[in-house]
């Protein structure tokens, strides 16, 4: 029994000194998993990163082993995404932020919302193969592969600008409703400049997933490597765009996967030297928003 | 100026105040269904992929039969006389999901605690983005850690585990224990995110009230925050079960890819793993049956899904 | 004259360069209700929580001076701040019961405290609840959720939690601002009746209530106290033209 005489006394815990240093231990190792994960990846990619790896495709022939191929379709794939994603997204967050009532339908779409944002990619993947690339026919496509994720990346967006439009004070929409402002105007010029912060953070976490995504693409995108090449004139170019949107073609993601399978762990080393930098690049520019959030605010 | 222009144009011509006015109705009218549409669109897409997966997945239980199915061990779906069982792979996916959540959940927490309570700001300065990256690394990069970095290892000490037993297939460390350590890996970031968000959450009385009572600070969090924050725990290790069940790319090659019963040191087949690495080559109703596979994974998640909906909603309910 | 349970020799107190408490000195009576009034943001509270050194826990904060306890001084080196929160317990502004069964809200001290008995805990439980004169109205119901009582109760409640690891001194930090006047008036009840056994000390704006529950009373005034003393010749007849001026603006 502890001598509770005197407050002259501290008492010993060596149960809570032992839980201390599990919580430390707890935090430290989740720093030590990053650092070595990381630092393994670029110690073991760094070399194989270079000029030419990251411009020329893949060749047999030319005796090249470039991923500059995958790289094009990773920023095609995202681009196409996002642009089928952001406005269908946006567009349902306003509707449930600033139209629809409290009731059965809001409840309907944010149990799906909630839903699909839980389905794994491999899903994802097949619904996108039989219904993209089967009953659309757009086969093994970056068209495909980009509907696919569009629809994976969905709930993301939904959810950030739902999160924004909510910071949005009352008195902005009150303010121009007031003054004889209709409510589309009003949810263009003053709610959507507002929540734009929202938004593109929403956009930057898609495009994060995005550019890791392997699963979903595997068999809508398929694997392609080819670099596009350069059109004559300004219409032959939007045209072989458009006819390199319906060629199969494998992001860095789905190349370092069939790299790894095949055992070609230098390359896939590369690669993900490659991806991991994007990541960096990701997370920085999602720090240097919230930071000029936090200093607006 | 668009403004001026148009009380311009009402006072040239004054019967276009109507006209405006209607006009403006309209395109209220087209924007409010336009949005709307927008909000459909995400229960049509939910909707549709359900659809989908039952389509296709289900005439697979039909012709192989449910009992065929969820309890034949034997997976030889190219035989002459092939066979569907995918017992062994709904176990592995169990067992392994179920150690990774063990191995998850107490870093996972207690890192948490440390972000959320630690008095030393400056060493969550650095613990805090290092898990904001842990959760942005691609999937297929874990993967490549795992056959390349844990693989080796993993061989080393079966090797020396199994140096006396003859009866043991040498896996060359790509086994469920492998899997398990990439999966808890793998579902650590959002373990901690979402134990860091429930435990910040907690009422600052409920922090004052225990220390006041003579609760030291590590008392505090362990008995009064940490139950307080309860439920929002419980949901962070229910989406970690999501991922870690519905992942497929960082282990396929991990867990060696074997149909095998889940035993630490067996080379083992996922539910997920089996669609990435079979869909490439399988046709008729070996595709189909990877479809039903999908059906199964999907049904379990949404069930997970429920049952979270329902916690939070208890939780809501008793305040932590 | 009995040796005062508390004494407070020049506590000064300061958050960054903000001065909130200026060469405080002050003595409490054991077994006796004190009363600490005055204008909000006069250090009343902070006082308060000087008193069971919750205020280590607020960011910046320096304290110099000492508090004695039964002659010994709290903010000593060698005090281990858990078993003097022990003695001196707290309940705060806003009922805070923990998100669990009412029966577990009591036990939680206790067993912090390392007992662990069920018997044992069960009269502790039984005690501490009819010493905040909640039994009554909770026996039924001990496994239920605490959060399912109505304010007035949960602070009764939280009065019980405190009671439950036996202090000797109990603080009292606005315990009624959030109830309502039926809730207040039990509350008060029970603050007279403490005072048989634990030394309260209690922070209140609201001046009737001091009066109707002090035997003593000091009015702080912009981080200094200006005035102790028994509560009937402060509030009728005190010596500084401040307190009279407050007394005075506050009953007329």
């Amino acid at each position: 029994m502890v001598d509770e005489t005197t407050l002259y006394h501290k008492r010993k815990r060596p149960a809570e000194a032992f839980l201390l240093s599990a919580v430390y231990g707890a935090a430290s190792m989740s720093v030590i998993l990053l650092a070595g994960m990381v630092g393994y990846v670029f110690f073991k990619g760094a070399g194989t990163v270079s000029w030419s790896f990251l411009t020329t495709a893949a060749s047999v022939l030319q005796k090249t082993s470039g991923i500059g191929g995958n790289l094009v379709n990773t920023l095609y794939i995202a681009v196409l995404t996002l642009l089928a994603a952001v406005p269908v997204g946006v567009g349902a967050a306003v509707y449930l932020n600033e139209y629809a009532k409290p009731g059965k339908l809001v409840r309907l779409v944010e149990f799906t919302t909630e839903t699909l944002s839980g389905i794994p990619s491999v899903i994802f993947g097949l619904f996108g193969m039989v219904f993209f690339g089967e009953t659309l026919g757009l086969g093994y496509s970056l068209l495909a592969g980009a509907f696919t994720l569009s629809l994976m990346v969905l709930p993301l967006i939904v959810r950030n600008t739902q999160e924004a439009l909510r910071t949005v004070p009352d008195s902005y929409r009150m303010g121009a409703l007031g003054l004889g402002a209709s409510r589309f105007y009003m949810i263009r010029t003053i709610l959507l400049p507002s929540a734009m912060p929202g938004i593109l953070t929403g956009l930057i976490l898609a495009a994060g997933r995005i550019v890791g995504e392997s699963a979903a693409l595997l068999f809508t995108a398929g694997s392609g490597s080819r670099l596009p090449k350069p059109g004559a004139g300004a219409s032959d170019t939007i045209r072989r765009l458009w006819e390199k949107a319906h060629e199969s073609g494998g992001t860095l993601a789905v190349e370092l996967y069939l790299q790894m399978q095949n055992g070609r762990y230098e390359t896939a080393f590369g690669i993900g030297c490659v991806l991991i930098g994007i990541v960096l690049c990701i997370n920085l520019l999602l720090k240097l928003g919230a930071d000029r959030l936090g200093n607006k605010a | 100026m668009r403004e001026g222009m148009k009380t311009k144009q009402n006072m040239l011509c004054p019967g276009s105040v109507m006209a405006d006015r209607k006009k403006k109705a309209v395109v209220e009218g087209i924007a409010q269904a336009v949005f709307g549409v927008c909000a459909s669109f995400v229960i049509l897409v939910t909707a549709s992929i359900t659809v989908y997966m039952i389509g296709k997945g289900a005439s697979a239980f039909w012709k192989v039969g449910v009992k065929e199915i969820l309890f034949g061990t034997v997976w030889k779906p190219t035989a002459e006389k092939p066979s569907y069982g995918i017992l062994y792979m709904i176990l592995t996916s169990a067992v392994g999901t179920g150690l990774a959540v063990l191995l998850s959940v107490p870093i996972g927490v207690l890192t948490a605690v440390f972000l959320a309570e630690a008095a030393d700001k400056r060493l969550a300065a650095v613990v805090k983005p290092a898990v904001e990256l842990l959760a942005g690394i691609p999937s297929v990069i874990y993967g490549l850690l795992g056959i390349s970095l844990l693989n080796p290892l993993m061989y080393r000490l079966e090797l020396a585990l199994f140096r006396d037993s003859p009866g043991h297939r040498f896996t060359g460390g790509a086994n469920l224990l492998s899997a398990a350590l990439v999966l808890a890996v793998m579902i650590l970031p959002t373990v901690i995110n979402i134990s860091e968000a429930a435990i910040r959450g907690v009422q600052p009385g409920v922090r004052a009230a225990s220390l006041a009572l003579g609760g030291s600070r590590i008392q505090t969090i362990f008995c009064a925050v940490l139950p307080a924050a309860k439920s929002g725990i419980v949901t962070a290790v229910v989406l970690g079960v999501g991922r870690a069940v519905g992942e497929a790319m960082a282990i396929t090659l991990v867990s060696g890819g074997c149909v095998n019963p889940p035993l630490p040191f067996y080379s083992v087949r996922f539910l997920a793993t089996a669609i990435v690495s079979e869909m490439g080559y399988s046709s008729g109703l070996h595709r189909q049956m990877l479809f039903a596979i999908g059906l199964a994974l999907l049904i379990f998640i949404m069930a997970v899904n429920t049952a979270l909906t329902k916690i939070v909603k208890k939780g809501a309910e008793n305040g932590g | 004259m009995e040796r005062s349970k508390i004494s407070v020799r020049n506590l000064e107190l300061s958050y960054g360069a903000a001065r909130a408490l200026k060469n405080v000195s002050m003595e409490i009576r054991g077994c006796a209700v004190t009363a600490l009034i005055g204008p909000s943001g006069c250090g009343k509270s902070t006082f308060l929580k000087c008193i069971n050194r919750m205020n280590d826990f607020v960011e910046g904060v320096r304290i110099r001076g000492s508090v004695f306890l039964d002659g010994e001084d709290i903010y000593d080196r060698r005090v281990d701040t858990t078993l003097l929160r022990k003695k001196v317990g707290m309940v705060f502004q806003q009922p805070n019961p923990f998100p669990m069964s009412i029966y577990d809200n009591i036990a939680y001290g206790p067993r912090l405290h390392g007992i662990r008995g069920r018997q044992e805990l069960d009269g502790i439980v039984e005690e501490a609840l009819k010493g905040a004169a909640i039994f009554e109205e909770t026996k039924d119901r001990l496994k239920k959720s605490a959060l399912g009582l109505s304010g007035g109760q949960q602070q009764r409640l939280c009065i019980a939690r405190a009671l439950a690891v036996r202090p000797e001194v109990l603080l009292m930090d606005e315990p009624t601002s959030a109830l309502d006047p039926v809730s207040t008036r039990k509350v008060e009840e029970l603050i007279r009746n403490l005072k048989k056994k634990y030394t309260v000390v209690i922070v209140t704006h609201n001046m009737q209530q001091a009066a109707r529950v002090c035997d003593d009373a000091a009015f702080f005034l912009a981080g200094e106290m200006v005035e102790s003393g028994p509560g009937d010749v402060l509030f009728s007849r005190p010596k500084d033209r401040r307190t009279r001026d407050y007394v005075a603006g506050r009953f007329g």
